[in-house]
């Protein structure tokens, strides 16, 4: 079914810059959101909002309702149960939240190896590589080719390593590649696995049963959602047994001068006070792409996908990274022959309205591997990178397409 | 649009760009952000900055503030150098400066209406600033 977007949801595109027609086309690094998420988000904190869990009166409890209801559509979501779905600050909070819980309860311990990919978001890379300085487990990587990408060779070869634990994103977002998870847990079998869904979850319904994922993150903003929310699902036997990162009330059972004991899961990984209107509206950004449907979400964003390469493809001055094939996915890396990508974008947004992403992606290491596949005469260590979404259209390519042609043109 | 033809021209200028072998200073600079990077060689004569010379790379903004940056600075003591380059930053930052001190620096008046290009400007200049106060 084709998707059915109503451009009303989404006042910001309608907007100018620079007395253009907006194009944003920076949806890895967040998206926009529909308006009708973000009127039920008024209504709810007009309506329905106080502390979660705490108080007996009427807007605790319609707050309460509210904040587990999301877990609940969240739970449904993947395929988990509800005490599976702890909500974070986001992505980056959540591998924060799962390396320390696991180091703390001796599940990773000394000795151990964790296997990381060199296509990794510092957000799946600093905290692993930060604490095994200070807890003496082992880090190894899956390596990436010349043009970024996972193989599955590469992948397999992981294995000589023996990883106990390993964490890898679903879907780079640099080069756009969704990875082969089926493939990996299959490879892995007995590893506990971590899947980085900052970018996979917004584009695709995972089931995490049936992939076998036992840690899944990512982040509500780039899914529709307000920011400074996000989700952690972990397997209920791992929770269980897992030390809290965060201390405070709520996930505390009882609490004496001298000793503590902890709520049940997911209570235990809440502490503090919850982004609780947040989390309702993850869960309204949630029901928005339901309606609209997963499938053809999919469908139109791989459809834009390959017009999108297949329109930067016939530009000889551009340079592609990433797959350029199936697993390609919404997200699309490439620079400008003798252009730098700032440059590229600062006149992208100006003359053109086009917003697109510039720089090392907070991924500098990947980008730093492309170097290796580059025929660029100067590779800059960054690159241009444009993003679609639901609401993309192939006349933004168009605009973004012609933009690139103008611009080389001035720049020479 | 601040890609103008003389900051376009500074940009491509071949001049300023290699190693000085026996530099008196090597400093490097980095914009974290976007991954811009420069390592400037000083080379002092007394008080006076003698010659200045830099590697690596970046966008046309950075480049081009780099290169007009050692037009200007070259020949100034450090004292003077100190002093331009606190006015380079004022005038990007949108705060009062000497503009009779600048000469072509005034080419970037524009980039401060970009705040996100700010520190492209600025690169070069904090750059060699630490080198001097070191
Ligand atoms: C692959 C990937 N992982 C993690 C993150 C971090 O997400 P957040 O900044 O929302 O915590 C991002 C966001 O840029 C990402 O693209």
């Amino acid at each position: 079914m084709p998707l059915r977007v109503s451009f009303d949801d989404f006042p910001t595109l309608g907007k100018k810059v620079n007395g253009k027609r907006l194009v944003y086309l920076d949806n890895a690094a967040t998206t926009l959101k529909p308006k009708p998420v973000l009127e039920k988000m008024v209504d709810f904190y007009i309506g329905s909002y106080s502390n979660v869990h705490r108080a007996v009166h009427t807007l605790a409890s319609r707050a309460t309702v509210a904040y587990e209801e999301a877990r609940m559509k969240v739970a449904k979501f993947l395929n988990a149960d509800p005490s599976e779905v702890i909500f974070t600050s986001g992505a980056t909070m959540g591998i924060n939240l799962v390396v320390n819980s696991l180091l703390r309860s001796g599940i990773l311990r000394e000795g151990d190896v964790v296997l990381l990919s060199q296509a990794e978001h510092h957000a799946n890379l600093v905290p692993w590589i930060r604490l095994s300085k200070f807890h003496g487990f082992g880090i190894a990587y899956i390596e990436v080719n010349e043009k970024g990408v996972l193989t599955e060779e590469a992948i397999l070869r992981g294995k000589e390593y023996k990883p106990k634990i390993v964490s890898v994103t679903g879907h780079s977002n640099v080069t756009g590649q969704v990875i082969p998870l089926e493939f990996v847990r299959e490879v892995f079998e007995d590893a506990i696995l971590v899947v980085d869904g900052a970018q996979l979850v917004p584009h695709k319904r995972l089931d995490v049963k049936d992939l076998g994922l036992d840690f899944l993150v990512f982040s509500g903003h780039k899914m529709l959602g307000p920011t400074g929310v996000g989700v952690l699902y972990g397997r209920k036997d791992l929770l269980e047994v897992m030390e809290p990162f965060l201390y405070g009330g709520e996930m505390i059972d009882k609490v004496s001068f001298e000793e503590v004991t902890f709520n049940e899961i997911p209570y235990k990984f809440e502490a503090g006070t919850q982004n609780i209107a947040g989390v309702v509206g993850l869960g309204y950004a949630l029901d928005y792409l339901e309606a609209l449907g997963f499938d053809s979400l999919e469908e139109h964003v791989r459809d834009l996908t390959e017009y999108l390469i297949e329109e930067l493809s016939k530009l000889e001055f551009v340079e592609l990274y990433g797959p350029l094939d199936h697993s390609h996915v919404s997200i699309v890396s490439f620079n400008v022959e003798g252009i730098h990508p700032h440059d590229v974008a600062h006149v992208l947004d100006q003359e053109f309205g086009v917003a697109v992403r510039s720089g090392h992606h907070c991924a500098q290491p990947l980008v730093r591997a492309l170097a290796r596949g580059t025929k660029l005469s100067n590779f800059p260590n960054s690159t241009v990178r444009a993003s679609v979404y639901l609401y993309n259209t192939k006349e933004d390519v168009d605009v973004m397409v012609e933009g690139l042609k103008k611009l080389k043109g001035w720049f020479g | 649009m601040i890609y103008s033809d003389a900051i376009m021209d500074y940009a491509k200028l071949r001049k300023y760009r290699g190693k000085i072998e026996n530099a008196h200073r090597i400093e490097e600079g980095k914009n974290v952000s976007c991954g811009d990077e420069i390592t400037l060689y000083l080379v002092f004569d007394g008080d006076r900055v003698a010659e200045v010379k830099f590697e690596g790379q970046g966008c046309a903004i950075s480049q081009a503030s780099t290169n007009v940056m050692i037009e200007v600075v070259t020949g100034k003591t450090k004292e003077e150098v100190i002093e331009i380059a606190k006015n380079a930053e004022n005038m990007v930052l949108g705060r009062e400066f000497e503009a009779g001190l600048l000469g072509p620096v005034l080419l970037f008046q524009e980039v401060g209406k970009y705040p996100m290009r700010v520190k492209c400007f600025l690169l070069p200049w904090k750059t060699l600033q630490i080198a001097l106060e070191r």
